[in-house]
């Protein structure tokens, strides 16, 4: 079996006496945009780092196409990153940035000039060739970064929340931009994020990490609708995560007791990792609850009372309590919500179906 | 407030009274200069260059005009790379003792010049240098280098970390960093490194006056023109030491302050 292009083995780097990433294992496939996820602090840019050559772990191996690259210094490298502050060399104009990297290999002056304005073009920003970097606005500075990373024709681009200082617009507009190169590329990019919207957005794979350890390599589908852990389910933000004990298991269905009452599962794989008795969390994504003014006695119903919304553009979260405070989050459309006339403290129904009501593995919870 | 208005106007004339305090002994002199009488004295007498045509043509004058270039552009090129290099160390890495480091690189200006200078006149004759132009360019160099490391560091310090790493991001090797990077931002506080440690090796007495020997520098022959007569030449000898020494410090300023730092 063939190993894929990035292979990360028992890779561990600590910095004095802290630990940023603990012992993590896992492959990148060419031509994949990986995205590597997590809050501040989690090991994601360390890891990046040790991609980049500008960290060296502190045991395990690193291999690119089957050859360690431990001891790889940065410079012999062809992975160049996308650097949060972009880093753009203030003392260059444009192209003489998107030269550098071809400067520093040696290729002379007048193709390294055509293959820097082939990438201004591809980038749109060919007319800016001859500007200083402090005139171009943030979107232009994304776009000179990115060709300067690209121009020597890399295998793996590494791309550190390169986003990050953009306008909401421009970052909805750039991660197609991204999107769009990758595939055209076929390279693989590895991409670094706090933000899920960025990640499931742009990724073929998803890498969850937190305090220095993989909570769960998957597609963001995946991700999002089985999530490994509860971390990954709480980071994922809109999910109702629900503690109960199993009462009842029939072959497919799991009946269990939770504060918000009888709640009913079901498990794709007939799981018989949850015996009668057990104690589980249930995860119920915001977005598959269904409200009604009426009762509708279906199965997973319960009256909840409106506390508060929060409006995100064309969606909105709406809170709820249950008679003994318990929250409950559902995600719906605007428009869905004008209909159903919600008022403070008005009193609705809540139901879903068992079959989105998803069981975290065992061996995570608590 | 209703005191505004006098508050303004009393520190204008503070302000008005420094710059008098400051200039008007250099004006005098550059006035003096151009004056055809023998003594200072008021009213003035007509217009002349009479006492730069002295000037121009005592060879005294012209040696040490040109030890005094010498030294300034050797100690000025040795103290800004000194500079340079000590304010790298502190920008690129951390170091048990560095605040120690940095302090002892700081230290020379604090010591009194007089001290500093019986001192190096003691060592110099210890090790043979005594009297010759290396004394005192090696003297002006220690003077002037942590002058240029502060300049270099205060540039350094608004680099973005990144920047360098980037460079070895895109194939850049150390050297290469060094050559393409660091250099190259740091460039405008180089050059004003340059012409200010320039400024202070050309208008340095007290060190000169004691290590320089037979190579005898501007200042120190103005001293010994001061203490055989009074003659205007003085003034001549020193309006230019101060119209190049200003112009030094003008153009140390224009690059320290006009290059506004680019960050992205």
């Amino acid at each position: 079996m063939s190993e894929g292009q990035i292979v990360l083995e028992n890779v561990t780097k600590n910095f004095g006496g802290t630990v940023a990433v603990e012992p993590i294992n896992f492959e990148i496939k060419a031509g994949e945009f990986l995205a590597i996820m997590g809050s501040s602090g989690c090991g994601k840019t360390t890891t990046l780092r040790m991609l980049a050559g500008l960290e060296t772990p502190s045991s395990g191996e690193i291999r690119l196409n089957g050859e360690r690259m431990n001891e790889l210094k940065a410079h012999e490298r062809e992975t160049p990153l996308v650097w949060q502050t972009l880093a753009l060399f203030p003392f260059l104009n444009v192209i003489e940035n998107v030269e550098f990297g071809l400067k520093m290999r040696g290729v002379e002056k007048p193709e390294r000039t055509e293959r820097a304005l082939k990438w201004l073009k591809r980038m749109e920003i060919e007319q800016f060739a001859n500007r200083s970097i402090d005139q171009l606005s943030g979107g232009q500075r994304q776009r000179v970064a990115l060709a300067r990373a690209l121009v020597t024709e890399p295998p793996v681009l590494l791309l550190d929340e390169p986003l990050s200082a953009l306008d909401a617009n421009l970052v909805v507009r750039m991660q197609s931009v991204l999107t769009r190169l990758q595939k055209e590329l076929g390279i693989t990019f590895v991409y670094v994020t706090h933000s899920q919207s960025e990640a499931f957005a742009m990724a073929d794979r998803v890498v969850i990490m937190s305090a220095g350890v993989i909570e769960q390599i998957g597609s963001p589908r995946e991700i999002y609708r089985s999530p490994a852990s509860r971390f990954v389910a709480e980071f994922v933000g809109t999910n109702n995560i629900i503690s109960g004990t199993v009462n009842e298991r029939e072959k497919h269905t799991i009946t269990c007791d939770t504060a918000l009452g009888t709640i009913k599962s079901k498990l794709d794989d007939g799981n018989t990792t949850h015996p009668i008795g057990s104690s589980v969390e249930l995860v119920i994504s915001a977005d598959m609850i269904e409200l009604s003014q009426e009762e509708t006695f279906s199965e997973n119903e319960i009256q909840i009372q409106f506390v508060g919304e929060e409006f995100t553009g064309s969606v909105v979260t709406l809170y709820f309590e249950d008679a003994n405070k318990n929250e409950l989050l559902v995600q719906k459309q605007q428009r869905d919500i004008e209909l159903l006339k919600l008022t403070y403290g008005s009193k609705i129904y809540a139901h879903w179906n068992s079959i989105d009501v998803f069981c975290l593995p065992n061996a995570k919870t608590g | 407030m209703v005191n505004d208005k006098s508050i303004v106007w009393l520190l204008r004339v503070y302000l008005l009274l420094v710059f008098v305090f400051i200039f008007l002994p250099i004006i005098t002199s550059v006035v003096f200069s151009f004056n055809s009488d023998r003594f200072p004295s008021l009213p003035l007498g007509h217009f002349t260059w009479h006492w730069y045509d002295k000037v121009y043509n005592d060879p005294d004058t012209w040696d040490a005009i040109k030890t005094s270039i010498i030294v300034a552009l050797s100690a000025s090129t040795l103290a800004t790379i000194i500079g340079f290099c000590t304010a790298y160390t502190d920008f690129r890495y951390n170091f048990r003792f560095k605040n120690a480091y940095l302090a002892l690189a700081l230290l020379p200006p604090t010591i009194p010049l007089i001290i500093l200078a019986l001192a190096m006149l003691a060592w110099f004759s210890k090790i043979g240098l005594s009297g010759q132009i290396w004394a005192l360019i090696i003297a002006h160099t220690v003077l002037g280098a942590p002058f240029a490391m502060a300049i270099i560091r205060l540039r350094l310090q608004q680099m973005d970390k990144d920047l360098e790493s980037a460079a070895w991001n895109l194939g850049a090797s150390e050297w290469a960093t060094m050559r393409h990077v660091i250099i190259p931002f740091a460039l405008p506080s180089i050059i004003s490194a340059l012409c200010l440690t320039m400024a202070v090796s050309f208008d340095e007495f007290a060190i000169a006056w004691f290590v320089s020997g037979l190579n005898k520098s501007v200042p120190v022959v103005i001293l010994e023109i001061l203490q055989g007569n009074v003659d205007p030449q003085i003034n001549a000898i020193g309006s230019f030491v101060f119209a190049i020494t200003m112009t030094l410090v003008v153009i140390a300023q224009l690059f320290l302050f006009t290059k506004k730092p680019t960050n992205n």
